[in-house]
């Protein structure tokens, strides 16, 4: 029988200068061999948890904590955090500020160097992590090199090199693509069946923890709302939603078609329908908006793409291009070729998804349209005008550009200030500005922040102030790169909405940046997929997660519906409303079939 | 000026970091000693033909190179203008070559003569600063940063700790310059124009970008301090290093040589004025 290796009684703990507390009384139990998944919204408590286990909290970050903390037999805090590294291994979000070698090799025999062990053993070591993490053959690669999955690869590698009994994964995936996700739940999946560590695993791509995990813990304001077995957990949609956690396709779709037990994977929900074992007496509702889902139309896109507006506008009509590059190539000083023969034309009031994996050129292509960059050969208009010598001061009145991280895009003193910044320096009449800046406020519920300092706003809430300084230029083109990179879902839903609105009622063009394919399907009209610099596929959402093929060049996965849909009924849709209103209407004609 | 280390397949990079420290630092030692033009010339022939062996990214040297030919001019300028030499193999050092402020301006007689002497030395001084800033340049770019913590790390008395902090410090440059970027991209991009404007609104303007620079940069240090602690670091006060470091064939041979041909050159210099001015 397993052992229990962390347990906390009661833990509650509120950081130096804090009036609030970030943990509130928890108690958890894990055993050895176990992997814990913790899910909950940015702020709720899972990065302290996480950092409470190997005694940074409060060893490192200062601050009060009370109640029992005792992991593999011993109390973090006085342990210290050096001590307690080498049986517990914590791995962050961030791979570029853990990764401390010149090479790979080095940087995984870090921490046993740290350890003053002997050459052989760290050597030993290195060579087993490296084999185990899958990084066999770039030993001698420096960590700048390799792909984001291969560098959050490297970072556990260098945690695992300690031999640590639990690992605890702070979102290790929050900031890799589709292809880097996929290999670090590979390595997790690898660290619990194979090696059997102890993982406490912190995420927000509750797809895949679903498979993965023996237990999970839904964090909410410092505490646990939900915990139980995946079971027990998923089997709570309302809760889950009510703490701000997605709910995963195959579950929501298991809810909306009443299916007898919970799904948890596609096999499962294929199985659950083609043995009947599911029952829907009438058109399935709206989980989130309560609205009948109604009838799908033969494209089968349009019903509850807008969940969160449950009487959205008309999609905003095509217009005549605003942006057109033509054969379009860009070779960086260091001679790396970014892009290569780039074709797009971009029309008024398209919302345009651009996807691709990390390196595909889309930032690159992005920056060409506002002048950041300026291109080795080809063309680029913005509104019919060639863009050569035209400085970016003046292209971005007519072009936004609001960057990934919005702590390198937000300069003032003050939330309004900060929204004033870009009007003012277009020479925009300062009364028109205090209105803009007053609509904004509003716009993006940041009202009673208007004279905080940008920095202590949550990450969620700095997110929307610098989509918000752009939109505050008024331009016609908006272009957003990774807009919800380390948001949760409801942060990112928030984000999505605030683009739609803008969009719909303002008629701007908008063009997003971003992996999550959940995103896509629920707000592009448009995607392009990238590769290696090239446009390689140009459609609707569903004419694109359509080709497997093309999916796999770009080394995307698309969205749990999507691969549902095709394989039942050779059709792709775009949510799990959409699928259940398919299976009704499939179901209720084969009804009628029968009958006549 | 910013070097960042290139790793590439080449002799020099392969060579013990001590042996690239010991020729770098003798390079500096002759450079130092010689004042002949000729002399430097050679010697920053030697240094760039160690740089082609390196594969030294020499675009990345050109705006510090055109901004020394600006300090290089000025200086020649002020030495031959101020600077009288006592040399033992020009000829005429007191020769006037021309002035500064010429005689065929209508009405204004020939004022500040620039002499040889004085604008050869400039010549020498402005060589050795170039010989000094393109040694370092090429250890930089050859020599990656943990080489050198584990070159100072070696050094007896000193902990690794104080090794590890200067490398970290130096990798952090690059990317406090990619922040720096694209901070000013994100200026660019809501309407800012760093070129515009007079000298005062200018630098108001870059100030502007030291704010938020410095918030990430602590942000980011602070994560890298939890990582680092996460991975143990100072646990223990031995820091076993996986490099084990054993001198080749080359290395000794750029060693002996270096050495050698710096010691020669520094006792001619002290002993019969060979490679003075």
């Amino acid at each position: 029988m397993a052992t229990e290796i962390i347990s906390l009684k009661d833990v509650s703990f509120t950081y130096k200068g804090s009036k609030r507390k970030a943990l509130n009384g928890i108690s958890m139990s894990v055993l050895e061999g176990e992997c814990v998944a913790v899910l909950g919204p940015t702020g709720s408590g899972k990065s302290t948890l996480a950092c409470i286990m190997n005694g940074t909290v409060p060893c490192f970050v200062e601050g009060e904590l009370a109640g029992d903390v005792t992991v593999d037999g011993l109390h973090p805090r006085e342990a210290g955090t050096a001590h307690m590294a080498s049986r517990v291994g914590l791995v962050f979000g961030d791979p570029d500020t853990q990764l401390f070698g010149m090479t790979v090799e080095e940087d995984v025999a870090f921490g046993p160097a740290n350890l003053g062990l002997s050459y052989e053993e760290i050597m030993r070591r290195v060579t087993r992590c490296i084999n185990d993490m899958r990084l066999t053959g770039l030993e001698k690669r420096a960590p700048h090199r390799l792909s984001g999955g291969q560098k959050q690869a490297t970072a556990i590698a260098g945690v695992y090199a300690m031999l640590p009994k639990i690992m605890v994964l702070d979102e290790p995936t929050s900031m890799l693509d589709p292809e880097g996700k996929a290999k670090v739940f590979s390595i997790v999946r690898a660290l619990k069946e194979e090696l059997g560590v102890t993982v406490i695993l912190i995420e927000q791509e509750v797809d895949d923890i679903i498979s993965l995990a023996d237990r999970v813990f839904v964090m909410s304001a410092g505490s646990f709302a939900l915990s139980g077995t995946p079971a027990e957990v998923f089997s709570e949609p309302e809760k889950l939603r009510k703490a701000g956690v997605r709910v995963p396709h195959v579950v929501e779709f298991g809810q909306l078609i009443g299916a007898s037990s919970v799904p948890f994977s596609t096999e499962d929900v294929i199985q659950t329908i083609e043995t009947g074992t599911w029952s829907m007496a009438a058109p399935p509702r709206d989980p989130v908006a309560g609205q009948p889902v109604g009838a799908v139309s033969e494209a089968g896109i349009e019903p509850a793409r807008s969940a969160s507006d449950p009487d959205p506008l008309p999609d905003p009509a095509v217009g005549e291009p605003v942006i057109e590059v033509k054969d379009l190539h860009f070779q960086y000083p260091s001679g790396a070729k970014a892009l290569d023969g780039v074709y797009l034309t971009i029309r008024r009031g398209e919302f345009v998804a651009i996807v691709g994996q990390n390196g595909a050129g889309k930032t690159t292509l992005t920056r060409h349209l506002n002048g950041l960059l300026r291109p080795t050969s080809g063309e680029i208009r913005v509104l019919g005008r060639p863009t050569e010598g035209v400085p970016t001061t003046e292209l971005c009145a007519h072009v936004g550009y609001v960057f990934q991280n919005p702590d390198e895009q937000l300069f003032c003193t003050t939330v309004a200030e900060e929204l004033g910044f870009g009007p003012a320096n277009l020479g925009v009449a300062p009364k028109i500005i205090s209105a803009r800046v007053e609509a904004l406020l509003s716009d993006i519920g940041l009202a009673k922040y208007s004279d905080v300092w940008p920095k202590y706003l949550s990450k969620g809430e700095r997110q929307r102030l610098a989509l918000a300084a752009v939109v505050a230029m008024d331009p016609e083109v908006l272009i957003v790169d990774e807009p919800t990179t380390g948001l949760d879902w409801l942060e990112s839903r928030q984000i999505l909405d605030y683009l739609e609105r803008l969009w719909r009622q303002q008629g701007k063009t908008i063009i997003i940046i971003t992996h999550d394919m959940n995103i896509v399907s629920l707000y592009a009209r448009r995607v392009v997929v990238m590769a290696n610099g090239k446009v390689v596929g140009d459609g609707t959402p569903q004419q694109v997660f359509s080709q497997p093929e093309l999916m796999a060049v770009a080394c995307l996965r698309r969205p749990a519906i999507a691969e549902i849909t095709d394989a039942l009924w050779g059709e792709v849709l775009l949510t799990p409303a959409a699928a259940a209103a398919r299976l009704y209407q499939r179901t209720s004609s084969h009804a009628e079939v029968d009958q006549s | 000026m910013i070097v960042e280390y290139e790793s590439k397949p080449t002799f020099v990079h392969r060579l013990d970091p001590r042996v690239k420290l010991v020729w770098m630092v003798c390079v500096i030692l002759v450079s130092v000693a010689w004042t002949h033009p000729l002399y430097l010339a050679a010697l920053g022939l030697s240094v760039v033909a160690f740089g082609l062996v390196a594969k030294t990214p020499w675009a990345k040297l050109k705006g510090v190179a055109s901004f020394m030919l600006v300090v290089a001019a000025i200086i020649c300028l002020i030495q031959g203008a101020t600077y009288s030499v006592n040399s033992v193999t020009l000829r005429d050092p007191e020769r006037v070559l021309f002035h500064l402020v010429p005689g065929w301006v209508p009405g204004v007689n020939p004022l500040i003569p620039v002499r040889v002497g004085g604008f050869v030395y400039g010549i020498a001084m402005s060589l050795k600063i170039f010989i000094v800033l393109l040694a370092v340049a090429i250890f930089g770019y050859a020599t990656s940063p943990s080489e050198m913590v584990q070159v100072i790390a070696r050094i007896p008395f000193i902990p690794y700790q104080v090794g590890f902090v200067l490398s970290t410090a130096w990798k952090f440059v690059p990317v406090v310059q990619v922040q720096m970027r694209t901070l000013m991209d994100a200026h660019r991009s809501r309407g800012v124009d760093f070129e515009q404007g007079t000298f005062p609104q200018r630098v108001k303007k870059t100030s502007a970008i030291v704010l938020p620079l410095f918030a990430n940069s602590l942000t980011m240090a602070d994560t890298m301090a939890l990582a680092m602690e996460a991975r143990a670091f100072g646990h223990s006060k031995r820091f076993t290093f996986i490099r084990p470091y054993t001198m080749s064939t080359g290395d000794w041979a750029v060693l002996i040589a270096s050495l050698g041909v710096a010691i020669a050159c520094i006792v001619l210099m002290v002993t019969s004025r060979l490679g003075a001015i």
